[in-house]
């Protein structure tokens, strides 16, 4: 019994296969047949022709680097970036002032006396004196707004000569005093800065500090790359060791190492320097090694929402350039965005819609109205059981289609795409899952138009135009939105939320690059063309979006296949 | 089981069949089991729609239809047994012959090999051998209405259902369709063949079954028809040279009981016993020596026979 039970489940198994199978077959040759066939699939060739011609176009375009701490300019142009200046602490806002140029060092002074002092030397003054000069540097200038620097081409008379001290020329300026004792040197009442040799006298109450220059020293001026990019986002493993954080450590908690120097200065530690202008940068700023407040200098703060996956924002000290290496975070971002974009826009959206109008509307209707369906139904085949396997002949020929055009973009970008890698292994699954989606769609548009062209030969490429511009825009507003409850009432949706699922599965770090994109300012498009999945039940798994997407696909697609047949097996055909 | 298997190959019961105000099958009931049959009608009698309703493409507005005891409307089993010449004439032109017939051979669950094994088997039957490797859309007339019959058969069936085959072939493929139906015949399966030529059924089988306006006129054996036809006033038209010279001889017979002159080279005789009638012809022809175009039968046809019976119906 047994036995004779497994031979007739074996035959009608073997036997619904063989029909399967003939169908399938009838089906494909069929479409190898169609000039229609033919031209949808040059289309969509040609469609991705032209992406990956743009893609080429793009990967072969370098990307010019972002200065995200903005020390790399060299704003008086004297050809040391800003990071450098600000390591010897000279303004980039004054060309004269640059590391190595001669600098001034105060050897002491006389300040506010009680009575008249005299200095006799050779040196570079400043302050308030009736000057005795030997020598006069009359070549001593500074930038127009450096007024305090005397300029001995324009000198008057002093307004009189016995009055000494009961008046003052402006600061910045010196008046010719004569030659009071008759030695045949010129004395001068001076305000201001000046270089010369001579013999200064300060009056009571007035204020003279004296110094000299020093040689001046040739720096070599960095390159202005040196301070753009300056590093990967640096991490710190047990040993203290600064390593290149790993993707998956780059969360939450203080990273990060002031490579080009600007921020920590060496040298410079904070409050050992009694010299007041060393604690302002060259811009005038208080110098802030610890900007962000949290105790470490020069480091990146990442603060993480509660359940620690996603970054919120990213806050660095000043002049810490801590992201990652801007040609390779943009190279990254932009190949995948290249990657999610195509297969959401071209694949599901376009060869997803338009490969079942026009492949799937007629695959039951044109044989009824050809008269050839009456060969087909003369055999003992359930009109249901043909719809199903016509059904999955139109899936081979679309499918085969899809997956091979999907693997063979994948494998160009992979070969193309950014990082050190020689191939980007890690696409293929992505590229996999966007072949995979786009069956999974036109399975489910197929059932759905060849169903509509069942109930209304005559009008259903019309209901199925109508649903494709519905479709069109619930998958963009998917696409924007996937939030949006209204857009789930579309097939493409999804479809959508399988690329997304398994852009989840197949690149964890999705979720962390498209928050660094924003942390930094730099829009590549990843923001809108990849959001996390949403139907994941809380879990915020890709796998199970991806398992409830597939599952709702399939079940849209049988339910269509169920109407159609049902619609089917009531129809006279005459 | 057992039943099913005792049942009759074709059994309607009182079935009809319209389409909105227009009638198709009007009450037909019929059983049939064994041998060839030919269903005659002129065009729109409703052979088609018998077929259809046989085959499962349209549900019986009344009454019932039973392909082998089993409802063929709700159920694809008896298609095992059945094999179906549709009356469409289109094909898949890209194919070959023997590629279509086994593809759908497969459709009966046979194996790629099993089918095509068998279908080269049915082309040779059908007379197809030679082309069977050739595309469809560069077959003949004759040869596509082969090529359906083919088939039809592949599958060895009981009851063959044949809509039309006969129409637009050239008289040899007509001669080798007719035999291939009469060979199924002596092989003993049930065979249902339909036409609006009387002549053509004639050939084939003697068992007739007459559909007019939907109805059923009449069923059984087409020489008690034909013999009570014979008696009814017929026309013969002769074209030759000299057409008065004949109707002297001719006048003189017995069954001849008038003639006309039509047109120029043309001789009406009329006659109330046909086949008595054309059994003279030979003997006078050769006795007025003169060439002969050509001899019809005028109303040796499908419309004359429903005229007759309609008229004795009346």
């Amino acid at each position: 019994m047994d036995e004779k039970g497994l031979d007739l489940a074996e035959t009608v198994w073997t036997r619904l296969d063989r029909k399967a199978g003939a169908i399938v077959e009838l089906t494909v040759r069929q479409l190898r047949h169609r000039i229609s066939t033919w031209v949808v699939l040059g289309v969509g060739t040609l469609l991705m022709v032209l992406l990956l011609a743009f893609y080429i176009d793009a990967v072969r375009d370098s990307f010019e680097p972002i200065d995200n701490d903005g020390d790399s300019v060299d704003e008086d142009s004297d050809g040391y970036p800003r990071g450098q200046e600000m390591k010897y602490g000279t303004s980039d806002f004054d060309s004269s002032d640059f590391p190595g140029v001669s600098e001034y060092v105060p050897e002491s002074m006389i300040g506010f006396n009680e009575q008249q002092r005299e200095l006799y030397g050779n040196k570079t003054w400043n302050g308030e004196a009736l000057f005795e000069a030997t020598w006069i540097d009359t070549e001593l200038e500074g930038e127009w707004w450096e007024d305090r620097i005397i300029d001995w081409e324009e000198i008057d008379d002093c307004p009189d000569q016995d009055s000494a001290g009961s008046w003052f020329p402006q600061w910045g300026s010196a008046c010719e005093y004569g030659d009071p004792d008759g030695d045949g040197l010129t004395s001068y009442y001076v305000r201001g800065e000046w270089r010369g040799e001579g013999l200064a006298t300060v009056p009571e109450g007035s204020f003279l500090e004296w110094g000299h220059y020093t040689e001046p020293v040739y720096i070599e001026p960095d390159p202005s790359e040196m301070y753009i990019d300056e590093d990967g986002i640096d991490c710190f493993d047990s040993a203290g060791k600064r390593v290149d954080c790993p993707v998956s450590d780059r969360l939450g908690g203080s990273h990060g190492y002031d490579d080009d120097g600007d921020c920590y200065r060496e040298g410079w530690a904070e409050g050992s320097n009694d010299d007041w202008f060393l604690e302002y940068d060259g811009d005038g700023e208080r110098y802030d090694p610890d900007s962000n407040r949290n105790g470490i200098r020069c480091d990146v703060l990442w603060i993480v929402d509660a359940d620690g996956n996603e970054v919120v924002s990213i806050n660095a000290d000043s002049f810490v350039d801590e992201d990652p290496d801007d040609e390779q975070y943009v190279g990254e971002l932009s190949h995948r965005t290249f990657i999610i974009g195509v297969g959401k826009m071209a694949f599901v959206i376009l060869l997803g819609l338009f490969i079942p109008l026009f492949l799937a509307l007629g695959l039951v209707r044109d044989e009824t109205e050809n008269g050839t369906l009456h060969f087909l139904l003369s055999k003992p085949i359930h009109r249901g059981e043909f719809i199903l396997y016509r059904l999955l002949g139109y899936l081979t020929v679309s499918g085969t289609y899809v997956l091979t055009l999907s693997l063979l973009v994948g494998i160009v970008t992979a070969t193309l795409g950014p990082g050190d890698q020689l191939f980007r292994l890690t696409d293929l699954p992505v590229w996999l899952g966007i072949g995979i989606s786009t069956i999974f769609v036109l399975a489910a548009y197929g059932a759905l138009f060849n169903t509509m062209g069942l109930i209304s030969p005559k009008y259903g490429v019309y209901i199925c135009i109508i649903f494709g511009v519905w479709e069109f825009m619930m998958g963009t507003f998917s696409i924007i939105n996937p939030n949006w409850a209204v857009s789930s009432i579309s097939i493409t949706h999804w479809a959508l939320q399988m690329i997304d699922a398994t852009v989840l599965m197949a690149w964890p770090d999705t979720l962390q690059w498209a928050e660094m994109g924003e942390a930094y300012g730099i829009d590549t498009g990843l923001n809108f063309f990849w959001h996390p999945p949403v139907h994941t039940f809380g879990t915020q798994s890709g796998a199970v979006a991806l398992l409830v997407s597939s599952v709702t696909l399939l079940t849209v697609t049988a339910l269509m296949i169920y109407i159609g047949q049902s619609v089917f097996s009531r129809r006279e055909i005459s | 089981m057992m039943e099913t298997q005792k049942a009759p190959a074709v059994l309607i019961d009182q079935a009809s069949k319209w389409y909105g105000q227009v009638i198709g099958i009007n009450d037909v009931s019929l059983a049939i089991d064994g041998g060839v049959t030919g269903i005659l009608g002129p065009n729109g009698a409703g052979k088609s729609t018998l077929f259809k309703l046989l085959m499962g493409r349209l549900k019986p507005s009344q009454g019932s239809v039973r392909l082998f005891g089993i409802d063929p409307w709700t159920s694809t089993s008896p298609y095992r047994r059945v094999g179906y010449v549709s009356e469409s004439e289109k094909l898949y032109e890209w194919m070959t012959g023997l590629d279509f017939v086994t593809t759908l051979a497969r459709l009966h669950g046979m194996t790629r090999e099993e089918a095509s094994n068998r279908s080269s088997h049915v082309l040779d039957f059908v007379g197809l051998s030679d082309v069977m490797h050739k595309e469809l859309g560069k077959y003949s007339k004759g040869m596509r209405q082969r090529v359906k019959i083919a088939h039809a058969l592949v599958h060895d069936p009981e009851l063959i259902i044949l809509d039309e085959p006969l129409q637009g072939c050239d008289p040899i493929a007509r001669t080798s369709i007719m035999s291939v139906i009469r060979e199924l015949g002596n092989q003993g399966k049930t065979v249902l063949v339909s036409s609006h030529i009387l002549e053509e059924i004639e050939r084939i089988t003697e068992q007739i079954v007459i559909l007019h306006n939907g109805r059923l006129l009449a069923i059984g054996n087409l020489h008690a028809i034909r013999d009570l036809l014979d008696k009814h006033p017929h026309r013969i038209l002769i074209n030759c040279e000299d057409p008065r010279s004949l109707a002297n001889l001719f006048i003189r017979e017995e069954p001849v009981f008038g003639v006309r002159f039509p047109r120029d080279g043309l001789l009406e005789i009329q006659t109330n016993n046909l086949s008595e009638a054309h059994s003279l012809l030979p003997s006078i022809v050769v006795e007025s020596q003169q060439a002969i175009f050509s001899i019809e039968n005028p109303d040796d046809n499908l419309e004359s026979l429903l005229g007759y019976l309609i008229g004795g119906a009346q």
